[in-house]
C-alpha cells in the first residue's frame, strides 16, 4: 500500500480563519499530523460564523470553521498564560512546521516569533500569513475579511461600468493565497530535505494579490492605463457573458472566441435570420453591436432551462456553463464523480458535507477525508499524552491552572459575527 | 538583471516542461520563481497567450504584458507536438525532466502518444500535471471551458454582484489563474512524494473545484439549512430580518469599503472612532453622537429607518475625503475598519508596498527598456526569490536547449525549423 504523502510530518497550527488553516489542510488531507491550538477563551473567529445547523450558533457548530479543519487534531492551550506559552514551546519542539496568522507582533509578544523559535529549533519551517506583511507602516492595519481584497484592487475592477463597483463576495484573496502558501511550504520542505535548513515563509496577502493580477499593474507602469470594470465582457470574445434562463434567477454563461464556435452557436439556435446579419458576422462586428447581440441571445435563452442550454452548446463544442447556485453544487455529477464532497458524522453538526481542500487528485496518493472537524479540546488527551508525551500529573496541573482549557467560561454567550 | 544568476533558490532546479496556456501559465511561473528550471513550450510562431495588454499598446507577440507577467523566470522553446518528429523531441525532453504541466483538451496528450501512460515508458518517475475545466474524467470532462464558464461552474459567479443586476465577475479573468496556482501546489506535492519514495504520478487539477473553493460560506448555507445565498456586493445582510447595511461607499475621488456594522467588536470601536472624526469636522449631529453602537446598532434591534439615517450621514462625510485620507487618517491613525477600493494607480503609489521594496525592475534589452513588475508573491528569509530573467522570446532558448543540452546538430535544428516542427 502506498504511503501517504506526508506521513510522519508534524504541523502545529497557531493560525486562524482561512489562509493558514487551508494551507495546513493540504497536508492534513494527505497524511500529515496537524494539531490546531485554540482555547475556550480565545478561539477562531470562524467558530462564530454561519452557517450553524438550524441556525443555532455554537462554538462547535460552524461549518465554515468545519470545512477548513477536517483531518486535524485539536488541543487547547491558553497562550495568554505563561504556563500556556510553556506548553506552546513543547509543541514547537515537537513540530516540523509552524503556522500562524495573528496580527504582526502578537507572536513576538508571546515570545513565540521566528527569531525566538530558531534559537531552539534552527531548522524550523515557520509560516506567517497576514494582510499586509510583518513589516511596514500598514503591518498593523486593522482589517476584516473582504477588506484586503478591496485594498488589493479586486473591488474596483468588478461590476458594471455605469455603476458603483460590486466587489467579489467574501474575503476573496483568502482563496488564492493558500495556493501560493502551500506550494512554498512544500518547496521549503524540499529545501530542508536537501540542506537541513529551515525557512521563515512570510506572506503579505496584499503582495500575493498584486502578483496574481500582475498584467494590470505592469500595464499601469508601462502604459499609464488604469484597469476598469466592464461587466462580464471580454475585449476578445463575443458573445461573452451570462444570459437569463427559465426559472427564478437562473443564468447560463456563454463564451464564443472564434468563428468556428460562432457557427456552432448559431446552428444550435437553428440559424435564425438575425444571426446572418452583417453586424454579427465577425468578432469586431459583434463587439460593435454587443448590446443588441446580448439582447437577442437573451430572448432565446429565456425560453429554456440553463441545464438544457449547457448540454446543447457543449455538444457542439461551444463553451457554456450553468451559473451554478450553491444548491447546484451538491447535485453536480462532475463534483460527485471526483468525490469533492465527503459526508462525515460530527458530534454537533449531524452529517455535513466536507468539501476537499486540494482541488487536484494525485493518482497514487489521492486526497482523503478521515476525520471531521474537531470540537474545542477534542483531542487534548491524545495530543498531550501520546504526541507530546506529557505525564498525567503535568496534564492535570495544566488543566487546574487553565492553561489547558476544558470548558467555556461560565455564562458564556457566543457572539456571532455573520 | 537579465543575465542568469547562480541562484540561492529555495527549490532545487527541478526541470519542468510547461505546456500551459492563458491564466494557467501562472503555475509554471510560481515554480520558476521558487527556483525550478521551467521550460515554456510554445507552438512554432508563438503561443496564443501573447495577448493584451501590450507594451506601449503595440500589438506584437513579443510585447505582450500578459505573457511577460506569467512567464518571467522561464526559458522558452518552440515545438509542434502534432508531428512525429515533435513527439520524438518531446520524449527526449521528458527523459531529462522532473515534471510536466499541461492544459490541453482532455485526451489530447494521449492522442499524440505523450500522455502520462506513454511517458512513464520514457521516464518512470515523471510527475504529470494536467489542468482542465472539470478534470480528466467524469461526465463533464469533455466540456469546453474558459475563465467565464469556469467561474460559473464553481458556484462563485452566482453569489457576486448586486440584486438589481445579473451576477457579475471580476473583469480581469481569474478562474484559470486559480487553477494554475493550484497546479503548482499539486505538482510540488507530487515532487515531494517522489522525493520520499521514488514514485512519480499524475496530478489532475479541476478549474471547477478551484472556483468552488472561492465560495466562502455560501455552499455550506445550503448544505446545512437549505438557504440559497444570493448576491449583495455593496451591502451585507445582518440578523435574520433581511436588514442590509452598506459596505461600498463613494468618496471624493473613488470608492471605499467600510462595513457599517455594530453590535460586536471590532465594529463597535470602529463606528465610535468614525463618529469622533466626523464630530471633529462638525459633521456629526447630536443624535449620531448619542448612538450606542453595541446596544442600539446590533442586528436584533436595528431598523431600516435608523440604518438609512445613519448611512446618509456617513455618505455625506465620506464625500468630503479622499481614499488616501480615509486610509491613512481613518484606518491607520483612527483604527476605523476602512479601506480604499484601490486602482492600479493607487497600488503603484501604495506606501506599504514601497516600504517592503515590493516592486522589481527587470531589464528588457530587446525593448531597450526596464519594466517594473510586482515583486515575489511572498518573502523568504534565507532564500529570497529572485527575478533571474524576463519572459522568453519565441524560441529564445531553442539553441541552448536543443543543441547544447540535447545534442542536436545545427543542421538538424535548421531542418526542424524549416519543417516548422520547431
Amino acid at each position: 500500500m502506498t504511503k501517504k504523502v506526508f506521513e510522519g510530518l508534524k504541523v502545529v497550527e497557531f493560525a486562524w480563519v482561512a489562509v493558514g488553516p487551508q494551507t495546513s489542510k493540504y497536508l492534513a488531507d494527505h497524511g500529515a499530523t496537524v494539531v490546531r491550538l485554540e482555547s475556550h477563551t480565545h478561539f477562531d473567529l470562524f467558530r462564530g460564523t454561519s452557517p450553524f445547523p438550524q441556525n443555532i450558533p455554537g462554538v462547535n457548530r460552524s461549518m465554515f470553521y468545519g470545512k477548513y479543519n477536517s483531518n486535524k487534531y485539536h488541543a487547547t492551550c491558553n497562550l495568554n498564560l505563561p504556563q500556556g506559552r510553556e506548553l506552546a514551546w513543547k509543541f514547537i519542539e515537537w513540530a516540523d512546521v509552524i503556522t500562524e496568522s495573528f496580527r504582526p507582533g502578537t507572536m513576538k509578544r508571546w515570545g513565540l516569533d521566528y527569531d525566538s523559535v530558531i534559537k531552539v529549533r534552527p531548522d524550523i519551517i515557520y509560516v506567517s500569513t497576514s494582510m499586509q506583511g510583518q513589516t511596514g507602516p500598514f503591518s498593523q492595519y486593522a482589517g476584516v475579511g473582504s477588506m484586503i481584497s478591496a485594498v488589493a484592487g479586486f473591488g474596483e475592477i468588478s461590476g458594471y461600468p455605469d455603476q458603483m463597483p460590486a466587489p467579489p463576495y467574501g474575503a476573496y484573496s483568502d482563496y488564492f493565497c493558500q495556493r501560493f502558501l502551500s506550494t512554498t511550504l512544500m518547496a521549503a520542505m524540499d529545501h530542508k530535505q536537501l540542506t537541513g535548513k529551515g525557512q521563515w515563509i512570510e506572506q503579505s496577502q496584499l503582495e500575493t494579490s498584486v502578483y496574481f493580477n500582475a498584467p494590470l499593474s505592469i500595464d499601469y507602469e508601462v502604459n499609464g492605463h488604469i484597469a476598469g470594470r466592464d461587466g462580464n465582457r471580454l475585449p476578445y470574445a463575443a458573445p461573452h457573458g451570462i444570459y437569463p434562463c427559465e426559472g427564478s434567477d437562473c443564468w447560463i454563461a456563454i463564451a464564443v472566441f472564434n468563428d468556428d464556435q460562432w457557427q456552432a452557436f448559431c446552428s444550435v439556435l437553428g440559424n435564425p435570420d438575425w444571426t446572418r446579419q452583417e453586424k454579427f458576422s465577425s468578432l469586431l462586428q459583434r463587439k460593435n453591436n454587443e448590446d443588441e447581440l446580448d439582447s437577442l441571445i437573451g430572448q432565446w435563452t429565456n425560453t429554456k432551462r440553463s441545464k438544457d442550454i449547457e448540454v446543447l452548446l457543449q455538444d457542439q463544442g461551444v463553451p457554456a456553463s450553468v451559473v451554478e447556485k450553491s444548491s447546484d453544487l451538491y447535485q453536480d455529477p462532475q463534483l460527485a464523480h471526483r468525490k469533492f464532497y465527503v459526508k462525515m458524522n460530527h458530534a454537533e453538526m449531524g452529517t455535513p458535507n466536507y468539501p476537499q481542500q486540494a482541488d487536484f487528485i494525485l493518482s497514487k496518493t489521492p486526497r482523503e477525508t478521515i476525520m471531521p472537524s474537531p470540537c474545542l479540546g477534542e483531542h487534548n488527551e491524545y495530543v498531550y499524552k501520546e504526541l507530546l508525551k506529557l505525564s498525567d500529573d503535568e496534564i492535570s496541573d495544566r488543566m487546574a491552572d487553565e492553561s489547558i482549557t476544558t470548558e467555556l467560561p461560565a455564562g458564556f454567550k457566543l457572539t456571532t459575527n455573520m | 538583471m537579465n543575465n542568469v544568476k547562480t541562484n540561492n533558490s529555495l527549490l532545487r532546479p527541478y526541470r519542468i516542461l510547461d505546456l500551459t496556456e492563458g491564466g494557467y501559465m501562472i503555475g509554471g511561473r510560481m515554480l520558476a520563481d521558487l527556483g525550478a528550471d521551467v521550460i515554456k513550450i510554445e507552438p512554432p510562431g508563438g503561443s496564443q497567450s501573447r495577448i493584451a495588454p501590450f507594451y506601449k499598446d503595440i500589438p506584437d507577440a513579443e510585447k505582450s504584458l500578459f505573457w511577460y507577467a506569467y512567464n518571467l523566470n522561464k526559458r522558452g522553446i518552440t515545438l509542434d507536438i502534432n508531428t512525429a518528429d515533435g513527439q520524438d523531441m518531446f520524449r527526449k525532453l521528458a527523459k531529462k525532466a522532473d515534471a510536466i504541466i499541461e492544459s490541453f483538451d482532455v485526451g489530447y496528450m494521449s492522442s499524440v502518444g505523450l500522455g502520462y501512460d506513454d511517458l512513464i515508458k520514457t521516464k518512470a518517475d515523471i510527475v504529470f500535471t494536467s489542468i482542465s475545466p472539470f478534470g480528466q474524467s467524469g461526465p463533464k470532462a469533455h466540456y469546453k471551458g474558459c475563465d467565464l464558464t469556469g467561474w460559473a461552474s464553481g458556484g462563485y459567479f452566482y453569489i457576486c454582484g448586486n440584486p438589481d443586476r445579473p451576477p457579475v465577475w471580476i473583469s480581469f479573468p481569474q478562474a484559470k489563474l486559480h487553477a494554475g496556482a493550484e497546479a503548482a501546489s499539486g505538482t510540488m506535492m507530487a515532487l515531494w512524494h517522489r522525493l520520499k519514495t521514488g514514485e512519480g504520478q499524475s496530478v489532475d487539477v479541476s478549474m471547477q473545484e478551484c472556483v468552488t473553493t472561492n465560495s466562502f460560506n455560501a455552499p455550506e448555507m445550503w448544505d446545512l439549512n437549505k438557504v440559497e445565498f444570493k448576491r449583495l456586493a455593496k451591502g451585507i445582510n445582518i440578523g435574520t430580518q433581511g436588514l442590509r447595511v452598506s459596505v461600498v461607499w463613494q468618496c471624493k475621488d473613488g470608492y471605499i469599503i467600510f462595513v457599517a456594522q455594530g453590535g460586536v467588536q471590532p465594529f463597535v470601536n470602529s463606528m465610535k472612532s468614525l463618529v469622533e472624526w466626523m464630530a471633529g469636522d462638525g459633521m456629526a449631529d447630536e443624535w449620531l453622537k448619542q448612538m450606542d453602537w453595541a446596544k442600539d446598532y446590533n442586528a436584533s434591534k436595528l431598523t431600516k429607518t435608523v440604518v438609512d439615517r445613519v448611512e446618509e450621514a456617513f455618505a455625506k462625510f465620506f464625500m468630503t475625503k479622499t481614499k488616501n485620507d480615509l486610509y491613512e487618517e481613518g484606518a491607520l491613525n483612527r483604527r476605523i475598519l476602512i479601506g480604499p477600493l484601490s486602482t492600479t494607480q493607487d497600488l503603484s503609489h501604495d506606501r506599504q508596498l514601497q516600504s517592503r521594496n515590493f516592486w522589481e525592475k527587470v531589464e528588457h534589452p530587446e525593448l531597450n527598456d526596464t519594466v517594473t513588475y510586482p515583486g515575489p508573491f511572498l518573502k523568504l528569509n534565507n532564500n529570497p526569490m529572485q527575478y533571474r530573467r524576463r519572459a522568453p522570446l519565441i524560441g529564445e532558448h531553442n539553441v541552448e536547449i536543443y543543441e547544447t543540452e540535447l545534442g542536436l546538430s545545427r543542421t538538424e535544428l535548421s531542418k526542424l525549423k524549416e519543417a516548422r516542427i520547431i
